[in-house]
């Protein structure tokens, strides 16, 4: 079982690469699309002189602090909203009209108040993460299933017992979701962010690899995003299945 | 707390419908269920059973008449009323394991952990599944999960069970011996039961009081019985059969009054 979806894996791994490297110099022209081992010297190059790690670090504290606070605001406004009517009544119909706005089209406005600096990149990206949050949070603090609640008023449980014991361990599949769903808009944000006003990151490694000819920087970008994109993704899967077990556990 | 009869008197309910008009679903149900007695409301589907359940486990307000224990009038959920629902998977806690699940009301009621697993102790036990206190309720089956809902009824200690057609979802073989078991469980506690069911087996076989409501929109009461049948129960007794078929004939009536409307 174990090997086969290893072989599998191996598989589709290699014909990802092949297909890439085949088509680079043939089909596209190496100048645009470099080969899979130009970009291995590249990059060799830029964790050797360092300049890959300034921008990786720039990105990286950018996301985590964006995706911090979204996070923090995503779950305290969605609980309220979810959990008090009023709440839900006066921040929906707005929250509703924004999250049609996609956080890279705020980058121009975010520039012009806030100019290039880090405050504009938090502001994309916990915008980003917390509209997914926040909206994750509230569906699955309204979906607790009526009968659970009343079971628990029967058993003696007060107002604040139902929402600590009962509503939030049933939203947390749901707040979760959203959570992680974040982490994927927090990379997009700060990519966006980065390519229009940033003098660091990866989202500027890609923009300025076309202005210096630079291809091979540019498919270096696309690794880090790819890779770690994907070893964040693993890491939160494992950490929910670690921590939050029992709430994920299927309601047969 | 020392009550004698729980009482509704001339409850009625409305619904608002979504054409803006209003559905009246209950009209002037009155009836009294003395304490220890096992009264069960029977009626074709769709009657009003579970909204009048509702009403006397405080969920839903009446619109006309009230609800008292003796001349406590009820106003709300309270733990000397617990519901044991139909849908067991939603009633449980799924995070919690089945032992957690029966040790919620104690804890609610912040009983001392030694309490709480003498409790816990004593009720799994009672309801068969004391080797399975650590398992999760997606890992038991639905009898199982029900005898859990049971068991955690009975921890909380109520004066009251409120009980929502709560075999209705099992298989044939699993209901019939939840309900004996059911039966055996209700000689031992002594507890008041309110039972509802549209199966007339089950009414004969478990209680010792049956109201027959009539078919809805403006449900009410149609007859109330006292059941003397000779113990134990079966349905190969003539005095069963014969109140089996009466009940019976009763509920044609309504379902062929609901059908010509």
């Amino acid at each position: 079982m174990y090997a086969g979806k290893l072989a599998r894996l191996s598989v589709s791994i290699l014909v990802f690469v092949g297909a890439w490297w085949t088509s680079s110099g043939t089909f596209f022209e190496s100048a645009i699309v470099p080969s899979p081992v130009s970009v291995a010297e590249k990059l060799a190059e830029m964790i050797w002189n360092t300049k890959l790690f300034a921008h990786l670090g720039a990105s990286f504290t950018r996301i985590i602090l964006g995706y911090a606070l979204g996070c923090v605001i995503g779950i305290t406004v969605g609980v309220a909203t979810g959990a008090i009517r009023l709440a839900r009544d006066l921040i929906e119909p707005p929250l509703e009209f924004c999250r049609n706005i996609p956080p890279v089209a705020l980058i121009p406005l975010v520039v012009s108040i806030f100019g290039i600096g880090e405050i504009g990149k938090y502001f994309i990206i916990s915008y980003a993460a917390g509209i997914a949050v926040l909206f994750n949070t509230a569906a699955g603090v309204l979906s607790t299933p009526q009968i659970r609640v009343r079971a628990a008023l029967c058993l003696g449980a007060r107002k604040r017992d139902v929402f600590v014991r009962i509503v939030l361990p049933s939203a947390w599949p749901h707040i979760l979701t959203g959570l992680r769903l974040a982490l994927g808009f927090s990379f997009m944000g700060v990519v966006a962010a980065e390519m229009l006003a940033a003098d660091q990151g990866i989202g500027f490694l890609i923009m300025q690899s076309t202005n210096i000819i630079a291809p091979a920087e540019m498919f270096v970008g696309f690794l880090m995003l790819g890779s770690f994109g994907l070893i964040t993704d693993q890491l939160f899967r494992m950490t929910i299945h670690r921590l939050m077990r029992r709430y994920m556990i299927p309601l047969a | 707390m020392n009550w004698r009869v729980l009482r509704l008197e001339g409850v009625g309910k409305d619904f608002d419908r979504a054409d803006g008009g209003v559905a009246q679903v209950l009209r002037d149900v009155t009836l009294s269920v003395e304490r220890g007695s096992f009264f069960t409301l029977l009626g074709p589907s769709g009657c009003g059973k579970s909204t009048l359940l509702n009403i006397v486990a405080g969920f839903e307000e009446t619109t006309t008449g009230g609800v008292s224990l003796d001349d406590m009038t009820v106003t709300g959920p309270g733990t000397d009323r617990t519901v044991i629902f139909q849908d067991v998977s939603n009633a449980l806690f799924p995070w919690m394991n089945a032992r957690e699940n029966v040790e919620f009301g104690p804890k609610m009621a912040r009983l001392s952990a030694q309490v709480r697993k003498e409790r816990a102790d004593r009720y799994l036990r009672l309801v068969g599944l004391d080797a399975d206190g650590g398992k999760f309720p997606f890992e038991l089956s639905g009898g199982m999960k029900q005898r859990i809902q049971i068991a955690r009824a009975l921890a909380n200690d109520p004066d009251i069970l409120l009980m929502d057609e709560p075999f209705a979802a099992l298989d044939a073989i699993t209901k019939k011996h939840l309900q004996v078991e059911f039966r055996k469980i209700w000689d031992e506690t002594g507890k008041t039961i309110f039972y509802i069911t549209h199966d007339i087996f089950e009414a004969l076989l478990l209680s010792t009081h049956l109201a027959v409501m009539t078919a809805g929109p403006e449900a009410g009461i149609k007859e109330v019985f006292r059941i003397d049948l000779e113990e134990p129960r079966s349905p190969s007794n003539p005095d069963f059969a014969a109140m089996f078929s009466r009940v019976e004939s009763l509920i044609d009536e309504e379902v062929q009054r609901m059908r010509a409307r």
